[in-house]
């Protein structure tokens, strides 16, 4: 028994802990308007009725709130907290009125007013008792979709607050003024030499300004096409600064385009892929860029591969994978992924696989 | 005045072009020799043609041009040229450096064609005579520059092997682990492995993403992976530290690890139960 005891100090106290103030005054006040509504059919005077009731109402209360603690497996919650309602009255009565004649069974049959007042009370008890039970639960039900629903506006902001730190995070990442100014010097440098590539290489850039810089937002207008464009004006200001070392490709199915996709995200892939893989490399390499949608499962698979220096076991991952991880997972939920893998013979080839919504 | 000799090095040739375009108006005498598209071309067409003056784009691919600027040395005038690299202009200012910043315009670069003049005209000021001293100062500043940029991820791959150049001190604990899946072979973020399984000649991984076999023994991976993040506990088992949920100790001084989202428990042998003693 001892050996019990321990675990059951702990749901004891949460059992007194339901006996707040607040209960405990109504149930007063109802013990009191009830007792003086019952007085005509009792002999007991009303101050001793009052307690008896007090004590009676109170150990039904402790059953209606443990079985709230201990709930039966199979048996609608309501049930069996109702039952124990109905159960607790006639026994806590009875237990009252053995206690008042020292526990003496014999006395307490024998004593025919003593019979009558335990008929009386158990009625009056279970009258007034189940509804009360029933109506607590109400209460109780009513705080418990309340906090449910904070619950949820709690979690729902958690998420806004994510998407909208994945965002700020890729704001920061965005547009570096390195890529900028190297670009500008190539713009400059066609301007001077009256160069008929000017006007393209300046119209690739303002696209790539107009797209990057702007507005974050993953708002309708965040297709893969509009991604695919900001990519291609990206690979064409590269493919001009190193004409010899950069050769691209991008094959987006036109049926894919008006999917849903991440501003920015495809963006990260590429420059990783630039900046990582064929920049660094005396010979420079080709970047392929590839969209399609496998036929089992509807999965769209956006690829990115470079045949650039490739990846060392030991190079830390940049933030940028980690923030574009987080904001697929804001995108498209649980179900989209980044993958990155070897491109034979050299490179990487990343890629992201989704769901479309 | 005798002409003066120059190279270009940067591995973008329209940036190339419009240097030379520059210098030929503005420093009609000077000539520039040869063109590099990289840190290694530099370094050999410098050795070649010995030119009094070598303009070094920072980025460049295989070996930076601060690596050709260390393989340079005081043995010609060297003129930096980045763009944008807050880093580099204070590390340059710094170190009395002469840079452009790209891109640049015809009055910046007349300031540095009248230093470049005057630096010709006492050639005994930079060249030989010079203490072995500010050598030791313009290595130093370079090798600051070149472990900043490479800090801040930037492209600068420079550090081969090659000598004078300190190795950075970059964590060389395993960040990426290979693994055959189907027909591919993926690079596994080590963040996302949940925990390593020996599995007869080879070691099972399973990560947020699956399962795969990989060759590298248990024993290897405790010495490649970061022993912050991952902790073998069990002859056979190394989990990431930061994907465990709890743990339950067990009779006789071992334990049971339990992990994030996910069924497996891994056992802790008594030889390791140590690992979780502390927290």
């Amino acid at each position: 028994m001892s050996a019990q005891a321990l675990p059951l100090v702990r749901p004891m106290k949460a059992l007194l802990a339901t006996l707040t103030w607040r209960r405990l005054l109504l149930t007063l006040a109802m013990v009191i308007v009830i007792a003086a509504l019952a007085q005509p059919i009792f002999i007991t005077p009303y101050p001793e009725l009052v307690w008896q009731l007090l004590v009676i109402a109170l150990l039904v209360q402790l059953a209606f709130s443990a079985a709230g603690q201990w709930p039966l497996p199979r048996v609608p919650h309501w049930v069996s907290r109702v039952l124990a309602v109905v159960l607790a009255a006639p026994l806590a009565t009875l237990a009252l009125q053995l206690a008042l004649v020292g526990g003496s069974w014999s006395e307490f049959v024998g004593n025919h007013g003593m019979l009558h007042g335990f008929y009386a009370v158990t009625v009056l008890v279970l009258v007034f008792a189940p509804s009360m039970a029933l109506g607590a639960l109400y209460r109780e039900r009513d705080a418990q979709a309340q906090h449910d629903a904070l619950a949820f506006a709690l979690e729902k902001s958690t998420l806004e607050k994510q998407a909208l730190d994945a965002r700020l995070k890729l704001l920061n990442a965005q547009i570096e003024p390195h890529f900028l100014f190297n670009t500008l010097a190539n713009v400059q440098e066609l301007v001077e030499s009256r160069s008929d590539r000017a006007g393209p290489v300046l119209s690739s850039l303002i696209a790539y300004l107009r797209a990057a810089m702007p507005q974050l937002d993953d708002g309708d207008d965040a297709t893969l096409a509009r991604e695919a464009a900001l990519v291609r004006a990206y690979l064409e200001l590269m493919h001009l600064r190193m004409p010899d070392r950069l050769v691209f490709s991008i094959d987006i199915p036109a049926e894919l385009g008006a999917l849903r996709f991440p501003a920015m995200a495809l963006l990260t892939l590429v420059e990783n892929a630039v900046r990582h893989g064929i920049d660094p490399a005396e010979q420079g390499g080709r970047i392929d860029v590839r969209a399609e949608r496998s036929s089992a499962a509807g999965e769209v698979r956006v690829s990115v591969a470079d045949t650039g220096i490739g990846l060392l076991d030991t190079a830390a991952p940049g933030t940028g994978l980690a923030n574009l991880r987080e904001r697929l997972q804001v995108f498209y939920g649980h179900g989209a992924r980044l993958e990155l893998a070897e491109n034979a013979p050299n490179g990487v080839c990343a890629s992201i696989a989704f769901h479309p919504a | 005045m005798r002409s003066a000799t120059a190279l270009i090095a940067d591995d973008e040739p329209l940036l190339r072009e419009r240097l030379r375009a520059h210098l030929a108006r503005l420093w009609p005498q000077l000539e520039v020799i040869a063109e590099a598209r990289n840190g290694r071309e530099a370094i050999e067409l410098f050795e070649a043609y010995a030119p009094q003056i070598v303009f070094l784009d920072v980025h460049m691919p295989g070996r930076s041009g601060i690596d050709a600027a260390r393989a340079i040395a005081r043995r010609a005038q060297i003129v930096f040229v980045t763009a944008h690299d807050k880093y580099a202009v204070e590390a340059f200012e710094h170190g009395a450096i002469d840079y452009l910043v790209k891109p640049f315009d015809e009055s910046r670069l007349t300031d540095t064609i009248e230093r470049l003049r005057n630096g010709l005209l006492r050639p005994n000021a930079r060249a030989a005579g010079a203490a072995l001293h500010d050598d030791d100062a313009l290595a130093g500043v370079l090798d600051r520059l070149a472990a900043e940029l490479e800090r801040r991820g930037a492209r600068v791959p420079g550090s081969l092997p090659s000598g004078e150049a300190a190795a950075p001190p970059t964590a060389a604990y395993l960040q990426w682990i290979r693994a055959s899946v189907g027909t591919s072979v993926r690079l596994i973020p080590v963040e996302q492995v949940a925990y390593l399984r020996a599995d007869e000649k080879y070691t099972l991984v399973v990560w947020e993403g699956g399962e795969a076999l990989i060759r590298k023994t248990i024993r290897e991976l405790v010495d490649e992976l970061d022993p912050q993040r991952f902790a073998q506990i069990h002859r056979s088992v190394i989990v990431n530290l930061h994907q465990v949920a709890q743990v339950q100790r067990g009779l006789n001084e071992t334990a049971e690890v339990h992990l994030k989202g996910r069924s497996d428990v891994l056992p802790v042998s008594r030889s390791f139960v140590h690992v979780f003693r502390q927290m």
